[in-house]
């Protein structure tokens, strides 16, 4: 029983993702209403502020480590990143739930979820399966092709910018020189 | 002109959560038959002996815990959200309620929080006293910062009484835990007066802490919901609030008048609520109340303390600032984390209400809990006789 249990025991957590300014500022998202495409890896080179933007590759293993279905956390300097092959395609989120910092990415099994609309009789039918990740903390649900918190359309974890090479699987971090370089 | 803004901002830098003192009023052990069982007068051990097998679900275990998500009645949405964690000992709460930063944690069961609706009056007795053993036995430690409350068990006021005045001179015992989850008569009714006789005597406060059950008596016949999410909005807040106002209005409030009364696990939405809606009540119907010398809401403020947990998350936080004034409660709110529980939550979401005040934040996140519950901030009672 505790062997099971263990993704979900770790309490209070300092995990720094120096990218998101919400975490830099010591605060996680209040609900802040954030910009289209703000949270995702492709629309970083649009980020105001100082500094030359350079980006690093970061190979994180063979793609044999990640069977389709599988995900988990990987350490890049510090940042926890979780990976995700879903049906072949490969998805990487920030380890870190922006309700109460929980370890969104540690939870045990990627699932689906449940979705009524007029088109059902409003009857729950169960859709995205495979895609939906469930914070271990709390239960917030997100979306993880699209990082799309299913609960607050305002919430949404960024992408990071994730692919395969030479069989094996790269993460790519850009970031800002530091101005004292 | 902008730089000025900023080195202000950085003058008023929080003192971080790592050096505020955190008192958490809500942490839960997780007691099992089997460990009750040594604890507990015969024939008793005997019977928990025999179930401790038994199928345990989250806080659901038959002949121990009755429940809903053992199946009894609902089955659960399909989720891959378990919210099932537990802490097994003592060592693995400190270190657990480190990375939380909480310094001292105030103990309550996980399934005796439904101990009322057990229908054996002598059993439920029993595990009440066996639970209070064994967690001043193997859990409590002012030097970890784990201190205790012990059960009142509500069939028989008389025997919980006595527990009281058995440990009211325990270093470790900074309470009585009144279980809500399923009480009838609720805990207002007079049959009661022993336990808060002696509660006031040992100059320990009584807390409330309900749970989600379904059961046939009022506010737990929540039969009508489809949902968890319903049944679970309303179960803890409306036991809370429906055993509040019996306190009030069958005069608990006013033969004890010095008898401090936590509250757990309703968030803290519902006091301005109650203040407003008991004080318009009284007006046309204070005959039936002759017993109170004050408005209703006069006895909640003075009385009640109340834990943020889980504490309401509006998109502007500044809200919950708003929320603490309309019921005066600067020095009647205090922090709980309700860990290990799935609904938990971290100090952080707490230290996102923008306190108008530093003092306002160390009393929420610890002074109120020192007043609440007489001890120092290292977690030595300060009423011992």
């Amino acid at each position: 029983m505790a062997d099971e249990t263990m993704v979900d025991q770790t309490p209070g957590r300092e995990v720094k993702d120096a990218d998101d300014p919400a975490v830099k500022e010591g605060r996680t998202m209040q609900y802040e209403r954030r910009p289209e495409g703000a949270g995702d890896a492709s629309a970083e080179g649009s980020i105001k502020g100082g500094g030359e933007r350079t980006t690093r590759e970061h190979v994180v293993g063979p793609v044999s480590e990640f069977p389709e279905g599988s995900h988990r956390v990987v350490d890049i300097g510090g940042r926890q990143i979780g990976v995700f092959n879903i049906r072949g395609s490969f998805h990487a989120l920030p380890n870190i739930c922006p309700h109460q910092t929980g370890p969104v990415c540690e939870a045990k099994r990627v699932v689906g979820t449940l979705l009524a609309t007029e088109k059902t009789n409003w009857d729950p039918e169960w859709v995205k399966d495979g895609e939906v990740l469930v914070c271990p903390w709390h239960g917030l649900e997100y979306h993880i092709p699209t990082g799309q918190c299913l609960a607050f359309p305002n919430i949404k974890l960024r992408r990071y910018d994730v692919g395969v090479e030479d069989d094996q699987v790269i993460i790519r971090l850009s970031s800002r020189a530091k101005a004292s370089k | 002109m902008a730089e000025t803004v900023v080195t202000e901002a950085k003058r008023q830098r929080k003192e971080p959560l790592t050096d505020l003192l955190v008192v958490d009023l809500d942490v839960h052990l997780h007691e099992s038959p089997g460990e009750l069982a040594p604890y507990a007068d015969a024939p008793w051990d005997v019977a928990l002996e025999h179930i401790k097998d038994n199928h345990e679900s989250y806080l659901d275990m038959p002949s121990f815990s009755p429940g809903v998500t053992d199946g009894s009645y609902q089955a659960k949405f399909p989720t891959a959200h378990e919210g099932a964690r537990v802490v097994t000992d003592q060592k693995q709460m400190r270190e657990e309620l480190d990375e939380l930063n909480v310094d001292l944690a105030i103990l309550f069961p996980d399934h005796l929080l439904k101990l009322p609706v057990l229908t054996q009056a002598p059993y439920a007795s029993a595990i009440a006293r066996a639970y209070n053993a064994w967690m001043l036995d193997k859990w409590t430690s002012q030097e970890r910062g784990l201190l205790g409350c012990i059960v009142a068990d509500s069939h028989d006021p008389h025997d919980a009484a006595r527990e009281i005045e058995k440990y009211a001179d325990h270093p470790e015992v900074v309470g009585v835990y009144l279980p809500c989850a399923g009480i009838d008569p609720m805990w207002g009714h007079r049959m009661y007066d022993p336990i808060y006789q002696a509660a006031h005597d040992a100059d320990l406060p009584v807390l409330l802490h309900s749970v989600t059950v379904t059961h046939p008596v009022f506010p737990f016949n929540n039969h009508g919901f489809d949902t968890e999410l319903g049944r679970h909005a309303c179960s803890h807040t409306f036991s809370i609030m429906a055993n509040i106002v019996h306190m009030i209005t069958t005069g608990v409030v006013v033969r004890y008048p010095n008898l401090r009364i936590g509250v757990t696990e309703a968030g803290l939405s519902w006091m301005p609520f109650l203040c407003n809606r008991l004080d318009k009540e009284y007006l046309e119907r204070r005959r039936e109340v002759p017993f109170l010398e004050e408005r209703p809401s006069y006895y909640l403020k003075r009385q009640f303390w109340v834990s943020t947990q889980p504490v309401e998350e509006p998109e502007d936080m500044r809200d919950i600032v708003k929320l603490i004034e309309l019921y005066d409660g600067e020095d009647r709110t205090v922090f709980a984390s309700d860990w290990p529980h799935h609904d938990f939550d971290h100090p952080m979401k707490i230290d996102q209400i923008p306190f108008p005040t530093d003092e306002m934040r160390r009393k929420v996140f610890g002074e109120n809990a020192l007043e609440l519950f007489r001890i120092d901030s290292a977690g030595r009672r300060a009423n011992l006789r």
